[in-house]
């Protein structure tokens, strides 16, 4: 007679992995470039418009105009808002706990995600007044700003 | 327009999303057997007496319940291979595996469905043929963990070579 054996409750570990390449294109390259070579912000404005966009693109989001020009912006912001991160999950970009503040630049009408450290959980606040820390050995990636710190 | 000195920025970006999931009373039995034992388990149709790997609770063409189980051998026969000259990413790490290199459908001897894995075996059309005969090649038994990374690979079986068409 066959013998039945018992089995444990069994999981697998797998991973869904999409590995590739982001183009910058004619804006974002211009924006990389200048952070890396120059540690200059760069914005693109809408003079039709009036707003300055960060990170740079080129098609303004509202009279979809070409965007041919980029000013420098910053380097100085304000946090516009922010979450404390307190868990950690395999897709954040670091391990908790950690920061991660929507940062407007001074000259800039928009917004951008980033790491703000050196700063205590309870001292984080709206309209906080920033400043990068830019890494020393640039590769022209958004990491080139390695933090935002407040003043 | 573009000028000489314009340079393009390309970022590469990885995206992974590693996740976890049950395996199910059968999947269990199989994984587990494979681990433990080195055994590969696969089910057979009461109706059709196909015989499927990886087992399944139902089988595919008749929809009923699948009872028996058997015990595969570990050789088989190639019924189909491509040659990779693009990286193909292996779930169970998320890391690409760099190419170039064979990967081929196995029919184990007694099965009706395929197993898709690696062969170890030169890139060259003149060393792999529909055919073929290969077997496992698992994990040492202190390393397996119980996904399918534990089949390393098929390998030929010595002393064969490709038929003259």
């Amino acid at each position: 007679m066959e013998t039945k054996t018992e089995y444990k409750p069994f999981e697998v570990d797998q991973h869904l992995t999409a590995h590739g390449n982001y183009w910058a294109g004619k804006a974002g390259s211009r924006f990389y470039t200048a952070l890396r070579d120059r540690k200059k912000i760069l914005g693109s404005p809408c003079k039709a418009c009036n707003k300055v966009f960060w990170p740079p693109r080129s098609v303004c989001t509202f009279c979809f105009g070409e965007l041919k020009d980029l000013v420098e912006i910053g380097p100085l912001g304000t946090v516009e808002t922010f979450t404390l991160v307190t868990y950690a999950e395999p897709i954040h970009p670091r391990p908790a706990p950690f920061i991660c503040a929507v940062i407007r630049l001074d000259g800039a009408d928009t917004g951008m995600a980033h790491f703000l450290d050196e700063v205590e959980f309870g001292q984080v606040t709206i309209g906080m007044r920033v400043k990068p820390v830019f890494a020393k050995d640039r590769k022209g990636n958004i990491l080139d700003i390695r933090y935002f710190k407040p003043l | 327009m573009a000028t000489k000195d314009k340079e393009w920025i390309s970022i590469p970006m990885t995206v992974d999303v590693p996740y976890r999931f049950a395996a199910g009373s059968y999947m269990t039995k199989c994984l587990t057997e494979l681990r433990d034992s080195g055994k590969i388990y696969a089910v057979e149709c009461p109706k059709c007496k196909r015989v499927q790997l990886p087992p399944r609770v139902v089988c595919a063409e008749c929809h009923v319940k699948n009872e028996r189980w058997v015990e595969l051998p570990h050789e088989g026969t190639l019924v189909g291979f491509t040659i990779m000259y693009l990286p193909l990413t292996d779930p169970t790490t998320g890391k690409p595996h760099e190419p170039p290199f064979v990967y081929g459908s196995v029919r184990l001897d007694g099965a009706t469905s395929v197993l898709d894995h690696m062969v170890e075996v030169e890139p060259d059309m003149d060393k792999v043929w529909v055919g073929m005969r290969c077997r496992l090649v698992l994990r040492p038994k202190d390393e397996r963990i119980g996904d399918l990374s534990d089949i390393r690979y098929f390998e030929p079986l010595p002393g064969q070579k490709k038929p003259q068409s």
